[in-house]
């Protein structure tokens, strides 16, 4: 397939032309958001195939279920994130994917405990960390396993210790101070 | 208005963007969205900078992975329903039926007719050997009653030969004092030297397993075993030739023991006649 450049439509054209069931609905859809989408899939799985398994089911399911989206009730690419998400949270916790990580070979364990504590420089991680640096470390970690790690608020104060309310307290001061920095 | 501003703060509204509400706090967040134009407002807000974030974030696929996945997007295109098929319409006319089927369900129904023609065969079969297996006891039958037939009129010739015989004379034998309903006929021809006595004429009581009847004839005033006779219960359409003689005077007919007496028994004498 030969690439002319990336396919760029308004919101609004794009969720029309799906509608429709356009063939170059799909290729704008890739170009606009499969970077955004895989970025949230990387950090959930760290393992490239499986992640990169899991944002072909996100297209796919996404192409399929296409019907039940709303602009109604949000924006398209809160809805793409979740699917994208729910698929990468589901397949972590799948069966075949606990059992190929117990039956890693010895001999690749290295390169593997280096991917899943991350101490390998990612180029393309670089902007983040400064962004994610100019917030609070409360509000950071929050932020992390909420968006980045799939965890439910609940499931996260649990994990960082702290009460309900204060979770949601935080993540909205981080989601605020996101706005700032992005407006 | 406080209301609202509290509902905004509560970050129910960060929780529905990132996905992590139930069902019902999910349909009230769409109620308060559609009535409220300062929650869609805020929630617009939410999206735009986690969208932005996730694009800060973004990480590029690898550049294979775009062809592989539009392209399982496009092959299922084929398979998707939904899909509008305006560019290839032409496509659903050029479908030839496969023939191999029909060829297929010829050599079924070839088969099937077969094996019907072939039990409807048997079954005729089997119906023709028992006709003829019937035709041929019939024919047997036949030929025997035809035998039978042709024996019982080359018999009955005999016997009008018999009678239409000059040199025979029939003689009645009429019954005894002691057994005057008894009466027979006897033929015979000095000249032949034969005997013969009318067993359909025989008007005799049927005699038991230790009797029998003896016919005598009287030479010279004696008498003479011309042989022993039964009379059973059927009649008997035979004329019974017994023991030749060449003249007689008279004949009778005792009872005697089965198999006859050497001297007959007086008193048991049935019937007699002379000339």
């Amino acid at each position: 397939m030969t690439r002319k450049g990336k396919i760029s439509l308004t919101e609004d054209e794009l969720v029309f032309s799906l509608r429709n069931r356009e063939k170059i609905a799909i290729e704008a859809l890739y170009d606009m958001y499969s970077s955004s989408l895989y970025g949230v899939i990387s950090r959930i799985i760290v393992d490239t195939a499986a992640a990169e398994d899991v944002l072909q089911e996100t297209f796919v399911k996404i192409w399929h279920s296409f019907s039940s989206y709303s602009t109604e009730k949000g924006r398209l690419f809160t809805w793409m994130v979740n699917i994208a998400r729910n698929l990468a949270i589901d397949k972590l916790r799948s069966k075949d994917f606990k059992n190929q990580n117990k039956n890693q070979e010895l001999e690749n364990n290295v390169t593997f405990i280096d991917e899943q504590r991350n101490t390998v420089y990612k180029p393309e991680l670089l902007g983040i960390k400064d962004l994610v640096q100019t917030l609070k470390p409360e509000q950071k970690s929050i932020l992390e396993l909420v968006y980045f790690k799939g965890y439910t608020h609940v499931e996260a104060a649990d994990e960082l210790g702290i009460p309900l309310g204060t979770i949601k307290t935080r993540l909205r001061m981080a989601i605020v101070e996101l706005r700032k920095h992005f407006n | 208005m406080e209301d609202i501003k509290a509902y905004i703060e509560s970050g129910i509204l960060e929780l529905y963007v990132l996905g992590d509400v139930t069902q019902e706090e999910k349909s009230q967040v769409e109620a308060m969205i559609s009535e409220y134009p300062v929650v869609k407002a805020e929630l617009d807000e939410i999206e735009r900078s986690m969208e932005a974030y996730a694009l800060e974030n973004a990480i590029e696929p690898s550049e294979e992975l775009r062809g592989k996945i539009l392209n399982s997007l496009l092959t299922n295109f084929g398979d998707d329903d939904t899909f509008p098929t305006k560019k290839e319409p032409a496509k659903k006319h050029n479908v030839i039926a496969f023939p191999a089927p029909k060829a297929n369900s010829f050599y079924k129904y070839a088969f099937a007719a077969c094996l019907a023609l072939l039990i409807l065969s048997v079954a005729a079969l089997v119906d023709m050997y028992n006709q003829l297996n019937t035709a041929n006891t019939q024919l047997v039958a036949l030929s025997s009653s035809n035998q039978h037939f042709s024996s019982t009129v080359k018999f009955m010739d005999h016997q009008l030969g018999i009678y239409r015989d000059t040199s025979f004379k029939v003689i009645k034998l009429k019954g005894t004092a002691k057994h005057s309903s008894a009466l027979m006929l006897v033929a015979f021809s000095p000249i032949k030297k034969q005997v013969m006595i009318d067993m359909a004429d025989l008007q005799l009581p049927q005699n038991d397993n230790a009797h029998q009847y003896q016919l005598w004839a009287l030479v010279g005033g004696k008498p003479v075993s011309l042989g022993v006779f039964d009379k059973t219960a059927s009649d008997s359409a035979d004329m019974k030739q017994m023991q030749s003689i060449a003249q007689a005077q008279a004949f009778a007919v005792t009872l005697e023991p089965k198999g006859g007496s050497v001297n007959p028994t007086m008193d048991q004498m049935m019937v007699i006649g002379s000339f």
